[in-house]
């Protein structure tokens, strides 16, 4: 793996946010984890000041998404990655309290890649990131550019 | 405006009507007899004027007849003959008349008796004097002519009739004065009546057009009040509308952001369990490397359960119950707020009414709980259930949770039978679901459909939840729902369904 993947988590609750890194990294994953705790930071990284996503091109880059930011909602930051031409390819994991189905769904047709509802069983939650671990040793993000 | 004081103005109103009318029959009457007056005083200066005119009458054809008589006794000419008997001839009627017009008054009958004495002597003259005239005794004509000149005669009739010609004068003056006063009472008495009567329509006229205005006043605000009401209840549905969907939109959002840091308690205290594990564990190994000095710490990580004495067990153990308590607790937190989060949730769903078999439906639901059915030993009977237009999954749902409650308090022991009956009643299907199971104690009957309540031993999984979405979703479709129940005796559940539920009540609710 010449080009590693970084994750971006975007998590407004710091929690949450070690909680999942926690789990992340005893799941046996080592790779770079860019944490941002609102929605304005992360766009704003991923799409760069010009808002185009070019800075982002070519990365290998997976996007790990709470749906309850302060600043925006996380469909709104799905939309935009999944209908920028740099960034359409990049996995997009939702993680959320939320367990409606309408939201479940809308998420799906936004073309999120897997969506996890952060359950207050811990162990199923502990268990899916781990699992999620394993779908990130498992994936080869495609080069932007092919 | 108070009812004290309408009674008040009609009563003023008929008040006034009633003097009005008898102001107006005052002046009528009076008028009459005023009238009546004035004619009967006007007939009696008549009647004064026409014995005047008689007396004069009479004096006058008493010296036509004298002048007449003369001139023959001179002339000898027949037509002064012929004047004079014709004035002699009308002397007595004319005599009698005034007789008969002065009957009224005693003085004038007694000078009418005097003067018709005194006629009488003075007619006897002209027939002597006559006489003589045609016995050709022109000297005992002419001297019966002068003594009645020098008789008394004439100066008695002149005297008689002076006297009552002053008579008639005085009564003259009289009745003329007596139909004067007459005449000025009836005009006042005219006048003063239609003052009265004008000021009285006067003050009628301003009632009327005080209370025609105080009545367009309330038409006015009638009308006015009518549209505003149409507004406000238009308003208020709005407003109620509004503040229903900001309690939906409240509980969805305060039971979602409870998760946030349910989902954090969650996981650092599985965290915790973890660290509990590790600490206890190389407290074990520390305390066996002190007892025996030979176990390894790496072995000692390895083992599931590590081996402890005395004062560190019951820490162990402490540590344990404690996060248990935590973790259950939790665990009970999460089911309540996804309760929330699903009753808000069937708050927001929009229903949608179509046409429902409902035996059809109810079958269905008896068919899923089958297997629960087999293992508690109960039957389901479904009897023919009138179809309805409702909505689908709404139903479903009530009909399931009430046949789960039947099926999961049966009483132990005796075979359940649960049955499904309905019928129709005015528009609405009444559905009745009924169990032997073990009932409900009357002080619990309106606790059991409150959110989160329960009733009755506590031996089964639940929420406290079932009820209150059955009850609030019997509302939503127009029902009304009620249990009927004796304790181990069974229940009964009723609900009450519009047949034809329409999807109006956006407009209506």
């Amino acid at each position: 793996m010449s080009n590693p993947v970084t994750i971006i988590m975007i998590e407004d609750d710091e929690g949450h946010a070690r909680l999942i890194e926690r789990n992340i990294r005893r799941s046996g994953v080592n790779n770079e984890i860019l944490p941002f705790t609102n929605g304005t930071e992360a766009v704003s990284y991923l799409f760069g000041p010009d808002g185009s996503g070019i800075d982002r091109n070519g990365q290998a880059l997976l996007i790990l998404l709470d749906l309850n930011l302060p600043d925006m909602t996380g469909i709104d930051i799905l939309k935009r990655v999944k209908e920028n031409k740099h960034l359409k390819s990049t996995p997009v994991v939702v993680l959320t309290t939320t367990d409606d189905s309408q939201e479940i769904k809308r998420c799906y047709e936004l073309g999120c890649n897997v969506y996890i509802t952060k359950p207050v069983n811990y162990e199923s939650f502990a268990n899916a990131i781990r699992q999620l671990g394993l779908f990130f040793s498992v994936i080869q993000v495609p080069p932007a550019a092919a | 405006m108070t009812s004290d004081a309408k009674r008040r103005r009609a009563l003023g109103q008929i008040l006034l009507l009633a003097a009005g009318l008898l102001v107006l029959v005052a002046i009528s009457a009076a008028s009459v007899l005023l009238v009546n007056k004035a004619r009967q005083d006007n007939a009696s200066v008549v009647h004064t004027v026409e014995v005047e005119n008689q007396i004069n009458a009479v004096l006058l054809e008493l010296r036509r007849a004298e002048s007449a008589a003369r001139a023959y006794l001179l002339t000898r000419w027949p037509e002064f003959l012929t004047d004079h008997e014709q004035a002699v001839s009308n002397i007595t009627p004319y005599t009698d008349k005034l007789a008969q017009l002065a009957a009224d008054n005693p003085l004038q009958v007694e000078h009418v008796k005097k003067l018709r004495g005194a006629i009488d002597i003075r007619l006897d003259q002209f027939r002597r004097e006559m006489d003589f005239i045609k016995r050709d005794e022109p000297a005992s004509a002419a001297a019966l002519v002068r003594e009645a000149a020098a008789g008394n005669t004439n100066a008695i009739i002149r005297d008689v009739t002076d006297k009552m010609r002053t008579e008639e004068a005085r009564l003259f003056d009289l009745r003329t004065a007596n139909a004067d006063r007459s005449q000025i009472l009836a005009s006042s008495v005219t006048i003063a009546g239609s003052c009265i009567v004008i000021a009285l329509g006067a003050i009628a006229a301003f009632q009327v057009r005080r209370s025609a205005r105080v009545r367009d006043e309330a038409a006015t605000k009638l009308r006015d009040l009518n549209i505003t009401l149409e507004t406000s209840v238009q308003e208020r549905t709005a407003d109620l509308r509004e503040a229903n969907d900001e309690i939906q939109r409240f509980a969805y959002i305060v039971s979602h952001d409870l998760r946030s840091p349910l989902v954090n308690i969650m996981g650092f205290t599985s965290e915790l369990e973890e660290l509990r594990g590790d600490i206890f564990k190389r407290i074990a190994a520390l305390s066996h490397a002190g007892s025996d000095g030979a176990a390894l710490p790496e072995n000692a990580t390895d083992s599931a359960e590590p081996v402890l004495d005395g004062a560190d067990k019951q820490l162990s153990d402490d540590f344990s119950e404690a996060l248990g308590f935590i973790k259950s607790s939790i665990a009970k937190m999460d089911r309540l707020i996804s309760a929330i989060l699903n009753l808000t949730r069937e708050g927001r769903r929009e229903f949608k009414p179509e046409r429902i078999n409902t035996r059809e439906l109810i079958e269905g639901i008896a068919s899923t709980v089958a297997h629960q059915a087999a293992e508690a030993n109960a039957q389901i009977r479904v009897e023919p259930l009138p179809d309805l237009v409702s909505d689908r999954l709404a139903l479903e749902q009530i009909f399931s949770n009430l046949m789960d409650n039947a099926l999961k308090y049966l009483r132990d022991g005796v075979p359940g039978d649960i049955a499904i009956r309905g019928r129709t009643k005015l528009g609405f299907a009444i559905f009745e679901i009924s169990d032997n199971g073990r009932g409900i104690d009357p002080r619990d009957h309106q606790r059991i459909f409150e959110l989160f309540r329960r009733a009755g031993t506590q031996d089964k999984p639940g929420q406290g939840i079932g009820l209150a979405h059955v009850r609030a979703l019997v509302r939503r479709l127009g029902g009304t729902m009620s249990v009927a129940s004796e304790l181990h005796k069974g229940s009964t559940f009723t609900i009450t369904l519009p047949i034809n539920w329409a999807a109006n009540r956006k407009a209506d609710a």
